[in-house]
């Protein structure tokens, strides 16, 4: 009898094409904004999950009340920084592997003549490699442990901060003392979780020389398990706390939580988005509600004569549902097409107009979205007929006699 | 109750609207069937064939009376116990063909027969049975809409008889055939009649009428025997 059913539903929706069609296309439009945005919301999530987790046995130590994404290497104003014994302190931790320090002062750019107000990094080029590959690098390289007076800047200072722009192997100045250019970093512009756009990298031994210490801003830990993160980073607060005698002189964050915090803020934007695109799909379930009305009401004699020759409520009301389900189904699975190939586009869109830097966001199109999305256009499908359908079966059969 | 006796009324009345608009369509009828009867009812316009014949099919219920088919008193089943009388002991003809306009022939015919849940296979292969005995095996996969009035009506026939029912009603099958397309419908069914089936048919005309084992006259709501003469 499904069979049967299917057939007759087919019959009428091609019966009534242009209206059909209308009426799906609501639902498609709903199902491609739905499986559109999760696709671009895991790719996201998926981006910054793989940027990350390679990270995830890394404990980030600051001078201040911790790390936030957008302010890394920024001076902390009180010129208070970690000292030598903290890093051997942190070093004798059990569990931990690896110290590496980064170093951050203020310095004066000069380039033809003009001048500019910098923040140096300074960092020895085992960290300089951990942290950056020579693909984040626009030209030339990284700095190697024997380089000389020798840096590695952001794309906007090479790009924007001088009226002609700096390229590699080009000489300046660093508060008087001579370097050259052996590297610029891409431009990353927003997204990147660690900006490398105003950077000014250098080694250790430099950045001495010119600011005369060192100032030791924040240190990266890493450690051999990585289930003990958490609670080595605890025990790094606790030392260095105590060593400076004060509460909040340093905080440490992990990766890992970082990770959490930009999930939950991915998911909850992504919620907010699918939510708002359900409306869309709220529309288009009165669309077809209002379809399988006008429906039953041209039916009103159709529906007379198979309850004449026999159809229960129950037959009728299957037949409807079937019907509305079907518009519902073909408008989701053209929905879900259009949502995969919409969100690659969107993600062009996005990644050339607002990000406007080269970033790898793959829309990620899960099999869960997809049978969420078909699943979601069943429902709204059934829902939205039940009403005609019940309309339809609660007719008389005399219906099928009536206007004669 | 006598089951040689398909149907029975006691006292069956039928009243249309209230008050002023009230109309009594039907007053007291009583009407023993028998099986395999042939019956036709004929009356002027307005004096109660169509609805009589409707309470028959159970399209409609009785205001008051019973109604008895088969020895069911379908005068208190609910609506859906009434689509399965429908269903399975009663053929509806009407006389504007009443097939479904997106089917084709042999999918109205097996239509039916699907409400009753018979198997697919099952279906198409009596409903294809069914076409060839109203003479129709060439037009299984017309639409009404590429059939004629006299066509249309033998698809009704077979879809009547798709769930093999023992009632077969008729309300005016050839009102809107001409004469000769009208005379093969009614041989087919009296060919359904020699085999079993009890036949009523409302008719205008009283040559097929006067074809019929019994005659039944309506007038103003009131049913009268007419003795069929020759
Ligand atoms: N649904 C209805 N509501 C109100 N009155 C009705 C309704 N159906 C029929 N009637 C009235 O009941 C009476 C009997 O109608 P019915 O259709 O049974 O007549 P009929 O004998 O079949 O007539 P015809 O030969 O014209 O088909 C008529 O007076 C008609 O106006
Ligand atoms: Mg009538």
């Amino acid at each position: 009898m499904l069979r049967d059913n299917l057939n007759l539903a087919f019959k009428n929706i091609r019966e009534r094409l242009s209206r059909s069609i209308l009426t799906l296309l609501g639902v498609a439009i709903g199902i491609m904004a739905i499986v559109s945005l999760i696709a671009i919301g895991e790719g996201m999530n998926v981006a910054v999950t793989e940027e990350l987790s390679s990270l995830s046995d890394t404990i980030l130590v600051n001078v201040g009340d911790g790390f936030s994404i957008f302010s890394i290497g920024s001076v902390k104003e009180s010129g208070e920084y970690l000292t030598e014994r903290d890093i051997s302190d942190i070093e004798r931790i059990p569990g931990v592997k690896e110290v590496t320090t980064q170093l951050t002062g203020k310095g004066i750019l000069q380039y033809r003549n003009s001048n500019v107000s910098v923040t140096l990094t300074g960092m020895d080029s085992e960290t300089m490699k951990l942290r950056y590959s020579s693909e984040n690098l626009e030209s030339g390289s990284l700095l190697q442990e024997n380089d000389r007076n020798k840096i590695v800047i952001g794309a906007k200072i090479a790009h924007d901060y001088f009226d002609t722009e700096i390229t590699v192997g080009e000489r300046v100045k660093i508060n008087g003392n001579k370097f050259i250019v052996a590297g610029i970093f891409e431009k990353q512009g927003i997204g990147g979780v660690i900006s490398t756009d105003d950077i000014v990298l250098l080694l250790p031994r430099d950045f001495e020389e010119i600011i005369g210490e060192k100032n030791i801003y924040s240190a990266t830990v890493t450690v051999y398990d990585i289930n003990n993160v958490e609670s080595i980073a605890l025990e790094i607060e606790r030392i260095i706390n105590e060593n400076h005698g004060e509460d909040d002189f340093a905080s440490t964050t992990t990766v890992s939580s970082i990770l959490k915090r930009i999930q939950r803020v991915l998911d909850i934007i992504q919620t907010v988005l699918v939510a708002i695109a359900s409306i869309a799909l709220v529309v288009a379930s009165i669309g077809i509600m209002n379809t399988m009305l006008t429906s039953v009401m041209e039916r009103t004699r159709e529906i007379g004569i198979m309850k004449a020759i026999g159809a229960t409520n129950k037959d009728v009301m299957i037949i409807f549902i079937l019907e509305g389900m079907l518009l519902s189904i073909v408008g989701g699975v053209i929905g879900t097409l259009l949502g995969i190939f919409g969100s690659k586009g969107l993600i062009a869109a996005l990644t050339s107009i607002v990000l406007s830097y080269n970033v790898d966001l793959q829309p990620v199109v899960s099999l869960i979205s997809v049978v969420l999305a078909v699943g979601v256009s069943i429902i709204v499908g059934v829902l939205s007929s039940l009403y005609p359908a019940w309309k339809a079966a609660k007719m008389s059969p005399i219906e099928a006699v009536r206007y004669e | 109750m006598d089951i040689t006796k398909v149907i029975v009324t006691k006292d069956l009345c039928k009243t249309y609207g209230s008050g002023p608009l009230r109309v009594e369509a039907l007053k007291k009828v009583n009407l023993v069937v028998d099986k395999g009867d042939y019956i036709s009812i004929i009356g002027p316009s307005g004096s109660g064939k169509s609805t009589l014949l409707n309470l028959i099919g159970c399209l409609d219920t009785p205001t008051s009376g019973k109604l008895y088919i088969e020895g069911i008193d379908v005068s208190t089943l609910k609506e859906n116990q009434l689509a399965k009388i429908r269903r399975d002991k009663i053929g509806f003809i009407f006389q504007k063909y009443n097939l479904i306009p997106t089917l084709t022939a042999i999918e109205n015919v097996a239509l039916a027969m699907g409400f009753a849940g018979v198997e697919r296979k099952k279906r198409i292969a009596r409903a294809e049975e069914l076409l060839e005995l109203v003479g129709l095996s060439h037009r299984l996969h017309h639409k009404p809409s590429e059939l004629s009035g006299g066509e249309q009506q033998r698809v009704a026939i077979a879809r009547a008889l798709a769930n093999n029912p023992s009632i077969i009603l008729g309300d005016e099958p050839t009102g809107n055939i001409d004469t000769s397309s009208g005379n093969i419908i009614m041989e087919i069914l009296e060919d359904i009649n020699k085999k079993g089936n009890t036949v009523i048919v409302v008719t205008h005309d009283p040559t097929i009428a006067k074809r019929a084992k019994r005659m039944i006259r309506i007038q103003d709501g009131v049913v009268r025997e007419q003795h069929v003469e020759g």
